[in-house]
């Protein structure tokens, strides 16, 4: 079939369309990797726009030799591990556990559930409960209080009902106790489902700057994204490097006056961004499948 | 009925920790909603605190909340009109395209910006927004005029909401419209090219009623976020200079709970932000019932 003239036309002005859309979001990466690439001070005159024109890896060597970003790092790093484990174990043993349609007090607590999605207390009496455990200020802030995730656990339910029962009740009549069952048959059969899911809640674990920033004082148990909402609206370099060893242990041989706040700022932020850059193009196939199942309704 | 319990103790040894999780995360904090009706300190417990009945409402006195209340349906609003229809235009441009390879390229893209946080995105806005040697003033400066101070001018702040909030969510938000518009009959479209529709009509009259419902239901769901706009977008890139219409709810709480101390008052704002959005909720929900014939439930 012939293409008429105006449906080729069409077609141009989507790509051109769509190309743009996509620049948008590739552009500001490329932009932000070459000012942390450039010498700061060099930077500053403007006119970097893609590469690099005075080339250094001074930059990055700053944030990652500095022991308040390490650190900030190790925390997100540990939160977003533990957090991802012990929230999809809690998840998928309540939805186990639900999954059974004859299970006694089913609906209610199925119920139970539910009302957690529709409504909540609001930050101030969450805040206060924090409190009350001895939450604030303790590493576990990041982890308990959201072990559990009710729309996680709904998806996990709807597909672990789409299990042959025929499947579950063989392994059953052999003896195998719930456990058992989900251990040997549910969870090798909803593995893309929980890599869907896991990807969700580690990437929640490590973008998250909320917690960080109010839950936490204590400036050794703050994650990366809190340090960065620190740095934003940081205003000279000191405040950010410290005014400890680190620095100076960093800058001998070199001379800090070519590092300005805006090309730290970048570096800091690429070294944020770069593991979420690294594992997005193997996982991206789990999370879309993972948006759609969490979308059937009923 | 106990041998019944009995029998299924391992499935509620499985549930346990969400039904204790939830208890202490969700259900003491909503229990926790008196505290806008007491006059509460960090030492008393929520339950011991003294009630001053709505004296903690003082605030719909005060000129500031309304200015906050005003800040914060504008900008819900402006992010609806803007946010709502765009990942279905996007959607339907996507589907529109060709070439398969290329039409994969665009989404993963597209999706992409919805992994980072939105601290990252302000540094991203920074980057190219601020006053000295961001990409956008060297381009001003370059055209001759003077420098623009977005990140902290009154007039620049919602363009700026806005237009990052569609960066980062349109692509990811197009998911469902275009699985939904793949489980349209083909049959459909070639019915149409025989009676001689053009591309426009297709998508008026196919796709556009193929994707109702899926329209409908990510509706009804956007609604508690509609005004909970703040904390995660306007708090990184709230500075005093923008704050006159940049203050939203969600800030005020922060600030006058968690700041300064006013837990009474603070708690009082959320629960009045919370049964706007369950109301709202519960109208998108009633008006999709009535159009549509479904509704969330």
């Amino acid at each position: 079939m012939k293409r008429s003239v105006s449906d080729q036309a069409g077609q141009f002005i989507i790509i051109a369309l769509l190309l743009l859309l996509c620049f948008s979001v590739i552009y500001p990466f490329l932009y932000m990797l070459a000012i942390s690439l450039n010498v700061g001070s060099d930077a500053a005159k403007g006119g970097v726009y893609l590469w690099p024109r005075q080339f250094t890896l001074y930059n990055f060597r700053i944030v990652l030799g500095n022991e308040i970003i390490r650190h900030a790092y190790w925390i997100t790093a540990a939160r977003t591990i533990a957090g991802t484990v012990i929230g999809l174990l809690v998840t998928l043993l309540a939805a186990f556990g639900l999954s059974y349609r004859a299970l006694p007090m089913r609906n209610t607590l199925l119920g139970y559930v539910l009302i957690t999605m529709l409504f909540s207390g609001g930050l101030i009496p969450f805040y206060i409960q924090l409190h009350d455990l001895s939450l604030l200020n303790s590493f576990w802030v990041y982890i308990v209080p959201s072990a559990f995730s009710a729309w996680n656990m709904f998806v996990m339910m709807k597909f672990i009902q789409g299990v042959p029962e025929a499947l579950i009740e063989s392994a059953e009549m052999d003896g195998a106790q719930p456990f058992r069952v989900l251990w040997s048959i549910i969870l090798p059969l909803s593995k893309p489902m929980l890599a869907a899911l896991g990807l969700f809640t580690g990437v929640m674990h490590w973008n998250d700057w909320f917690a960080g920033a109010f839950f936490v004082s204590k400036q050794s148990l703050i994650p990366v994204q809190t340090f960065l909402q620190q740095l934003l609206s940081a205003q000279d370099i000191s405040a950010v490097l410290g005014s400890g060893n680190n620095v100076e242990s960093i800058a001998r041989g070199t001379s800090l006056a070519n590092v300005t706040l805006m090309s730290v700022k970048m570096a800091t932020v690429m070294v944020s961004a770069i593991p979420i850059l690294c594992v997005y193009p193997f996982l991206q196939r789990y999370f879309v499948k993972g948006v759609l199942i969490g979308s059937v309704k009923g | 009925m106990l041998e019944k319990l009995a029998k299924y103790r391992y499935q509620y040894i499985m549930i346990a920790p969400a039904v204790v999780l939830l208890l202490l995360f969700s259900y003491i904090p909503m229990a926790g909603i008196q505290v806008a009706f007491k006059n509460f300190h960090i030492g008393y417990t929520i339950w011991n605190a003294p009630w001053v009945g709505l004296g903690n409402f003082s605030f719909l006195q005060d000129d500031q909340f309304w200015i906050v209340v005003k800040n914060t349906v504008i900008i819900a609003v402006l992010k609806f009109i803007f946010g709502f229809p765009a990942p279905i235009l996007l959607a339907l441009l996507i589907n529109e395209v060709k070439h398969s390879g290329f039409k994969r390229f665009v989404q993963s893209v597209s999706y992409l910006p919805h992994f980072f946080s939105w601290i990252v995105v302000a540094y991203i806005l920074q980057s190219l927004l601020t006053l000295d040697g961001g990409l956008v003033n060297q381009f001003v400066a370059k055209t001759g005029n003077d420098p623009i101070f977005f990140l902290g001018s009154t007039e620049w702040f919602r363009p700026m909401i806005v237009a990052s909030g569609l960066w980062k969510e349109v692509g990811w938000n197009t998911i469902l419209y275009l699985a939904a518009i793949t489980t349209i009959d083909p049959q459909l479209y070639e019915a149409a090219k025989v009676e001689g529709a053009g591309r426009l009509a297709q998508i008026r009259h196919i796709t556009l009623p193929g994707i109702l419902p899926t329209i409908s239901i990510v509706l009804i769901l956007s609604m508690p976020s509609l005004i909970a706009v703040g904390m995660d977008q306007i708090y990184p890139l709230m500075n005093p200079a923008n704050q006159p219409v940049a203050d939203v709810l969600d800030t005020y709480i922060l600030r006058s709970g968690l700041q300064q101390g006013y837990f009474g008052m603070a708690t009082a704002v959320g629960l009045l932000s919370s049964v706007i959005s369950l109301i709202l909720v519960l109208i998108t929900n009633g008006m999709s019932r009535k159009l549509n014939g479904e509704g969330l439930w």
